[in-house]
């Protein structure tokens, strides 16, 4: 009841046509992190184009995981390479799901993905890039 | 606000601290870790007024943890490489909203709980 009175209360005032003809806001977006063999960080940037991620980041790394841990996981190899990406937000379930499913069949492509809430960003071309909205 | 199942831990550290890093982290029931090289841009004024150049290695660890026991994680990596350690260590977490490829955390934090 109190959250209605509320709502009413705060119902704006009638704004001029123009301002009523905005478009909804922009969608948001998401860092995504890859962290997969050093050998398939070329396939996975590429294979990331269709979800929309125009360019990625690849770094090279190593990971830590102990070998008896390597073994329970199958991989036998430390050489890593992080892959980062800019995702937008409606394409990034469908992206890790793409994701998830090449890390079974791809051939020592196994891999950890995620993605990081981005809080914000500066700059409408950078905006534009990084969401593919032309 | 939305809650997040898992946080990922980013750990920059000295060069050579990373088994250091790993080892509180999985005492706190971390599993794994990957490691990025990278070099530390602060104090280029204090360098140019010494007229000496440090090369400032670091290491980025990056550790995926479950939300739960992330405050211990944090805890365990301020002690044993916080910045009044030799490592001089930042570590800082941010959410995960969603991740795909783990398959060995379960266990590795019934085995945390299990030790405390």
């Amino acid at each position: 009841m109190d959250e209605n009175e509320i709502k009413s209360e705060k119902k704006p005032k009638k704004s001029p046509q123009r301002r009523q003809e905005q478009k909804p806001t922009p969608p948001k977006l998401k860092v995504l992190f890859l962290i997969i063999p050093r050998q398939r960080a070329e396939l996975y940037a590429a294979l990331l184009q269709s979800y929309g991620i125009n360019a990625s980041l690849i770094l090279s790394a190593d990971g830590t995981a102990s070998s008896e841990m390597l073994e329970r996981i199958g991989l036998s190899d430390s050489d890593k390479a992080v892959v980062v990406g800019v995702v937008r937000e409606d394409n990034s379930a469908s992206a890790l799901k793409f994701l998830e499913e090449k890390f079974s069949t791809v051939k020592n492509g196994r891999g950890i993905a995620f993605t990081v809430p981005m809080s914000s960003v500066i700059g409408v071309a950078a905006y534009r890039f990084l969401s593919d909205q032309k | 606000m939305k809650k997040f199942d898992h946080e990922v831990i980013f750990c920059i550290v000295n060069a050579g601290f990373t088994d250091t890093v790993m080892d509180a982290a999985r005492e706190a029931g971390a599993g794994g870790g990957t490691v990025i090289h990278a070099r530390g841009t602060a104090n280029s004024e204090a360098e140019k007024a010494f007229g000496i150049v440090v090369q400032p290695e670091k290491e980025v660890v990056m550790i995926i943890v479950k939300s739960e026991i992330r405050d211990a994680v944090l805890h365990a990596l301020y002690k044993s490489v916080g910045l009044n350690t030799a490592g001089q260590g930042i570590a800082f977490s941010l959410p995960v909203d969603s991740v795909v490829g783990l398959s060995e955390f379960p266990k590795k934090t019934d085995e945390a709980a299990d030790n405390k």
